[in-house]
């Protein structure tokens, strides 16, 4: 029978070199810094402002007894520090030497690059984040107006922390939701351009204490390589959704023709979203077609919507809603911001390499050239729970 | 010192072999260093002289009170003696049935061998021609009778003391089954085992194991099922033992092993007959132990130890789940300590964010580093485990949860250990129980502790070296030429449907494949029940 | 000349598992990146051609078998070759896997170093595994077997978890345009891994210890078409989650399962992707350290091969730890010097190899063999 040849000493010998030597990665929870979101500031145009929101532990009430849970009255989860360096890297070992635990970015889910600093280019920073290990690509990537800083200093009613705010809000897809991969993609991408959802501090409202507001999504901070060079308002930013086919569960709310105020609201659930390159004559066009589902939220007319020729003209009103929205974007897009984050360079790119290879060095030229030709149809599937308008006596319903 | 007694070869009727050695091992054996305090049993054979008989008996047998020499005349006229163990022995029987026939005064003419055929009502008569043979047949509590003229002595079956009742087995209960045990008799469990399978092919071959104890080991298999290399195997290995004693079957197991270093136990030990059937019907082959209601079946594999009895008679789809649950939580009990060591120290990453806040912040007022806490817990446990064995019934279950209850309560609260490290703890625990044999569950109880450190130090990598190295060890484990880890290494297919799922028995149609074996198919196939079949 | 050194028996499927992780173990960690860099969008093509490799080798080392079935390729080549020129190319041999072995385990040291354990000295790490390998290659071939039936479909499994994780991030188009520039950049991807591929040369150490070796050429192209398919998926999945960006990583498939989020709980599970790495890997480095001693005891003629498990173990972590300064001189060695190396010794010379011994066994018997 074969011994499989490990002597008692060869263990003991073994066992001893892994405690003489010490545990080197070993490191309690307790010693780190847990870093929640971070913001990067660029001052006097030189040096690099990195503020970490960082977690505290105590807060949450120790382990001695009941433990765990919120915290009690309006006592802050987490609080904010800043250090200043020639890079992120350099800006973040001086911080680490102001903090008694060691930095961990691995839960850092929220990364906001302060606007002054996207404006002077970005790229050198991005850097530090794809090269270094611990920085999670998940992390959702945000431009703030002013300084970055200040969105992570207010404490926010609903969420434990700003960074949740900024996720949450993120996650729900109402503007651009950008993670740090899709960035860098974007960024080295055939468009040579990116887009970043826009956060703006909400004003505290009356009542409220002075640090207690929150930040929203209020735009689309728009790239050209690595430099912002404009702003999207939250109504462009639909069309550029609708052309990135990211449109999630926006609702479209649009003015019946003929009539004055009468609005009439769908959301849309689903939707076919088809972005088609052609080149044709020499030139380059790009079909859009959209087909959108959806159902009735708010109807303010007096028309029935049981009514399928009535149905169709609300369907219209929705269709034309979009294309108006579609039609600003790729305005200032195109024309404005010359910047492709719609992906039209990628589509040429794959469906005509051979032209494309020819022409990508002067796209700068050729995307505002592009001829947008659009097909939306809209299906508005259901009701919801009401027939004919509610409140309306039924004598004034237009049936027909 | 006199060189003690010949090997009887193929004397059935003592029911054993001795177990001294011949040519030169005797001298370097044990029985000559112990040979003074055994007291010499000469090799001398039975002479006619009855006198001298005894007088070498009485002298063997010098203070021992229990030895009971009783002179008398059969048939008033020949001298004999009848010498019996007290308390190994019918003495009822042997008073009516031999004492009363033979000292009747109608048993005067009759020779001993005439006596024995008409008279004497006594089942297993049997000759002895040695002293040796006298011990061994006293010490068996068979009552041995010599008489003037005869050569030779009669050894009567009479022998019969108190012994357990056959109860269900502590450790190996359950819901639906059989719920007898063995017991510590030997003649009691080869019998169970023959109620079992009825068959002549249940071969029984005896043993005597022990200088001292000459315990009686049966070895049991069926014939032309078993693999033959394996029987011999295990024939071989026990004729190989040297011992003073034998008190218990684990001392068998350990001087047969093929690995003895190893933590993992390389025979199966079982109480129940049930299971000692159900290897016996694979193929492989059970040693009883006088002694001790523990028998061993050999050859096993890990995934054997990991199957309890009672898989066999639940529904199939049932004991498939609580054998997937089984395998599950006997991984956790080996890693579970590890991975949160190795988790919380070096890959905070992994944890959820909201959790690896709770439990942040749970810890921040325990001193102790992670590794240091979880191996403080972990000992306790054990500790609290082990007492709570010695305890009486009533006592342990008390002590046991209220202990650890107050006591994980109040290390909670003082702050030396964190919430999540006792539920890990008590988790661990209960997944050592779901362990359906106490040995294995020792064996990962053991090596939790070094994979800690291991985890502790390197972290998840740690933590691949440790299994890798403990893969190692069970790939190159074999318990009597099978492979530990078969059938899942070296792979057999047909052999997983007893390992990953629990096959209906009419599915079961073929036997393990241990090594080359001919009747490897158990029953026909194709015996799905369903509605009614038409008849032929 | 024809003692057998190792006693033990695999089987067929266990050599096919083997194989597997032979070549996966660290082809997977770091080379899509290097085909990304050369083939851009077709880089998933490129293993596809590079097996072509590895059937090579499997072919060669059979036909060997076929010809000498007890003698490993060391011991052949003397008989092909004659003593003194076989006993060189032997050693050519020896060297070549002694080398593919230290820096083998270099690269899965800075792996690990580089994204889990960045402060641990990488020597900590090398000897560890290098302790467990030669603990494995002590225990003898038959526990090596045993054990990757075990790893292998684990690795597996984990693997397959992992594409089907990462399919809700994997967009279809990227995929597009392919072939863009023809099939030349595929081909010129395909130039790294076809050594890795033809690294199931190694068969011809194990095929002698097999119990039924009529299966052999059947698991041994399984086994390579397994690694294709696993290399082809690995890519695939890289190439939709990355687009144009793949060669910008140094580990993709590693930062790919980095990306995996499901609902705001199950992240960072690279760590699970680390840990089946590390297993895959101890097969790899036990089975070639393996072959390394067996040949070397064969070479030596030693009646026993045990004696050198340590040292050779001991001269593979000097050859990982001093032979390269830094992971960068490991990449740009394994793309560009590695293929041609490999080119000669596990493609090139073994056909010539095979061509001479069938020369030679027609010419001894007249007459073209059985096998």
């Amino acid at each position: 029978m074969r011994k499989h040849g490990l002597s008692l000493s060869g263990i003991a010998l073994m066992v001893s070199i892994l405690f003489l030597g010490g545990c080197w990665d070993r490191s309690e929870i307790n010693d780190m810094a847990i870093v929640t979101a971070a913001a990067i500031d660029k001052l006097d145009g030189q040096s690099i402002e990195l503020t970490l929101q960082l977690f505290i532990p105590k807060a949450l009430g120790g382990g001695s007894g009941s433990g765990g849970g919120a915290p009690s009255g309006g006592q802050q989860l987490t609080f904010v520090r800043s250090g200043k360096g020639l890079n992120i890297a350099d800006a973040a070992s001086k911080l680490q030497a102001r903090l008694p635990r060691r930095i961990f970015w691995g839960h850092c889910k929220v990364f906001i690059l302060g606007e002054a600093f996207a404006r002077e280019g970005v790229k050198e920073e991005m850097d530090y984040l794809f090269r270094h290990p611990q920085p999670r690509e998940r992390a959702f990537m945000f431009v703030s107006q002013g300084q970055a800083a200040e969105m992570l200093r207010p404490v926010p009613p609903l969420e434990r922390y700003t960074a949740e705010v900024a996720r949450e809000l993120s996650e729900q897809k109402i503007g651009i939701r950008v993670t740090l991969k899709e960035f860098l993609e974007m960024l080295d991408g055939e468009g040579q351009a990116a887009a970043l959802p826009y956060l703006r501090l909400q004003p505290p409202q009356k009542g409220e204490k002075k640090n207690q507001s929150v930040p929203f999504i209020a735009g689309t901070a728009v790239f050209k390589r690595d430099k912002m060079n404009g702003l999207l308002t939250m109504r462009t930013t639909r069309g550029a959704l609708w052309l990135r086919k990211e449109i999630q569960k926006a609702s479209i709310t649009v003015r019946l023709q003929g009539t004055k105020r009468e609005f009439i609201t769908m959301t849309p659930i689903r939707q076919r979203i088809e972005i088609k390159p052609r080149i044709h004559d020499g030139q380059w066009i790009i079909h859009v077609h959209i087909h959108t589902v959806g159902d009735l939220v708010q109807n303010g007319t007096n028309l029935d919507p049981m009514n399928p020729d009535l149905l169709h003209l609300m369907e219209q009103a929705v269709q034309r809603s979009i294309a108006d929205r579609v039609e600003e974007a790729l305005d200032r897009l195109q024309r404005n911001l010359n910047a492709d984050i719609i992906g039209f360079g990628e589509s040429f790119h794959r469906a005509y390499p051979k032209p494309w290879r020819q022409a990508r060095e002067r796209w700068d030229e050729l995307f505002p050239k592009v001829q947008v030709r659009m097909d939306i149809r809209v299906n508005i599937r259901r009701p919801g729970l009401g027939s004919v308008p509610a409140a309306v006596p039924s004598d004034e319903v237009k049936e027909k | 010192m006199p060189r003690v007694c010949m090997i009887r070869q193929g004397v059935r009727g003592m029911g054993g072999f001795f177990r001294k050695s011949s040519g030169t091992n005797g001298n370097r054996g044990s029985e000559d260093r112990n040979a003074g305090t055994k007291g010499n049993v000469p090799a001398s054979s039975l002479s006619s002289d009855h006198d001298a008989n005894v007088e070498q008996l009485r002298q063997i047998y010098a203070n021992c009170a229990d030895v009971v020499f009783r002179p008398f005349l059969i048939g008033g006229v020949t001298k004999a003696t009848v010498i019996y163990i007290e308390g190994l022995t019918s003495v009822k029987d042997l008073n009516e049935n031999f004492l009363g026939v033979l000292m009747d005064p109608s048993a005067e003419d009759l020779s001993i061998q005439s006596l024995l055929e008409s008279k004497v009502r006594i089942s297993k008569v049997e000759k002895v021609k040695s002293c040796e043979d006298c011990v061994a047949a006293l010490s068996s509590g068979y009552p041995v009778l010599l008489a003037e003229g005869q050569s030779d002595g009669m050894a009567l079956g009479l022998s019969a003391w108190d012994k357990r009742q056959i109860e269900e087995p502590s450790a190996e209960a359950s819901v639906r089954g059989p719920r007898e045990g063995f017991t510590e008799t030997i003649g009691v469990s080869v019998s169970q085992l023959r109620r079992i399978l009825k068959t002549p092919a249940l071969k029984i071959e005896a043993l005597k194991i022990g200088s001292l104890s000459r315990t009686q080991v049966m070895i049991a298999y069926l014939e032309g099922i078993v693999d033959k290399t394996v029987l011999d195997e295990v024939r071989e290995r026990l004729k190989r033992i040297r011992i003073d004693g034998i008190l218990e079957s684990s001392y068998l197991e350990e001087m047969i092993e093929d690995a003895p270093y190893s933590p993992f136990p390389q025979v199966k030990t079982t109480e129940r007959p049930d299971t000692a059937c159900s290897g016996l019907l694979e193929g492989r082959v059970v040693v009883l132990t006088e002694g001790t209601p523990f028998a061993m079946v050999v050859p096993t594999t890990l995934f054997s130890l990991l199957q309890s009895q009672e898989d066999y008679y639940q529904h199939y789809i049932v004991s498939t789940a609580i054998r997937w649950l089984r395998y599950l939580f006997v991984a956790l009990s080996l890693l579970l300590p590890s991975l949160y060591v190795a988790v919380l120290t070096f890959h905070q990453e992994m944890v959820p964010t909201s959790l690896l806040i709770t439990m942040a912040a749970s810890r921040e007022s325990v001193p102790f580093p992670a590794l240091v806490e979880a191996l403080l817990m972990e000992v306790t446990f054990e500790v609290l485990r082990e007492a709570g064995v010695r305890l009486p019934k009533q006592v342990g279950a008390a002590v046991s949860i209220v202990g650890a209850l107050v006591i994980g309560q109040a290390a909670v609260q003082a702050g030396i250990v964190s919430a999540p490290m006792v539920i890990v703890v008590a988790i661990t625990g209960i997944a050592s129980f779901m362990v359906p044999r106490y040995v294995v569950g020792l064996a990962i109880r053991m090596l939790r502790f070094p994979m800690m450190l291991l985890a502790g130090s390197l972290g998840l990598l740690g933590i691949m070296l440790g299994l890798i190295l403990i893969l190692i060890h069970l790939s190159n484990l074999r318990s009597f030429g099978v492979p530990y880890l078969s059938p899942v290494a070296p792979l057999k297919p047909g052999e997983l449907k007893d390992v990953a799922i629990r096959a209906p028995w009419w599915a079961m149609d073929t036997r393990p494949h241990m090594s080359e074996n001919d009747r490897l198919v158990r029953q026909p196939p194709g015996q799905r029940p369903g509605p009614h079949r038409k008849k032929q | 000349m024809t003692a057998m050194l190792e006693k033990g028996k695999i089987s067929a499927v266990q050599m096919s598992f083997l194989l597997y992780a032979i070549v996966i173990g660290t082809v997977i960690i770091s080379v899509p990146a290097t085909i990304g860099k050369h083939a851009k969008n077709d880089l998933w093509l490129s293993p596809i051609w590079a097996s072509l490799f590895g059937m090579i080798a499997v072919g060669v080392s059979i036909g060997l078998h076929r010809m000498f079935p007890r003698l490993t390729l060391i011991q052949s080549l003397s008989r092909i070759f004659g003593r003194i020129p076989g006993k060189l190319l032997g050693l050519a041999y020896l060297v070549f896997y002694l080398i593919l072995n230290g820096h083998g385990i270099r690269l899965y040291a800075d792996f690990i170093v580089g994204t889990a354990l960045p402060s641990t000295p990488i020597l900590v790490l090398m000897a560890t595994m290098i302790f467990v390998a030669s603990v494995a290659v002590y225990g003898g071939i038959e526990g090596i077997g045993r054990s990757s039936q075990v790893i292998v479909p684990l690795y597996v499994l984990t693997f397959l978890i992992i594409v089907l994780l990462l399919l809700p991030d994997a967009k279809p188009n990227r995929l597009f345009p392919m072939l863009e520039n023809g099939i030349v950049p595929s081909l010129k991807g395909a130039v790294t891994p076809q050594g890795w591929f033809a690294e199931t040369l190694l068969l011809s150490f194990i095929l002698p210890c097999l119990s039924d070796s009529k299966k052999a050429m059947k698991w041994g192209l399984a086994a390579v078409l397994a690694v294709m398919t696993t290399l082809v998926l690995a890519n695939l999945i890289i190439l939709l989650l990355y687009g144009n960006n793949v060669s910008r990583y140094v580990y993709p498939l590693l930062s790919a399962t980095r990306y995996i989020s499901y609902a705001e709980f199950f992240e960072n599970v690279e760590a699970a992707l680390v840990a089946i790495w590390v297993l895959g890997n101890f097969i790899k480095f036990s089975i070639i350290q393996y072959a390394v001693v067996l040949g070397t005891a064969q070479w030596l003629e030693l009646a026993d091969y045990r004696p050198l498990v340590w040292p050779i173990g001991f001269v593979m972590l000097l050859i990982g730890f001093w032979s390269l300064p830094n992971q960068m001189v490991l990449t740009q060695y394994s793309s560009t010097v590695f293929p041609y190396y490999s080119l000669l010794f596990q493609t090139i010379l073994p056909l010539f190899i095979l061509f001479v011994a069938f020369l030679r066994i027609r010419a001894s018997r007249g007459g073209p063999t059985s096998g």
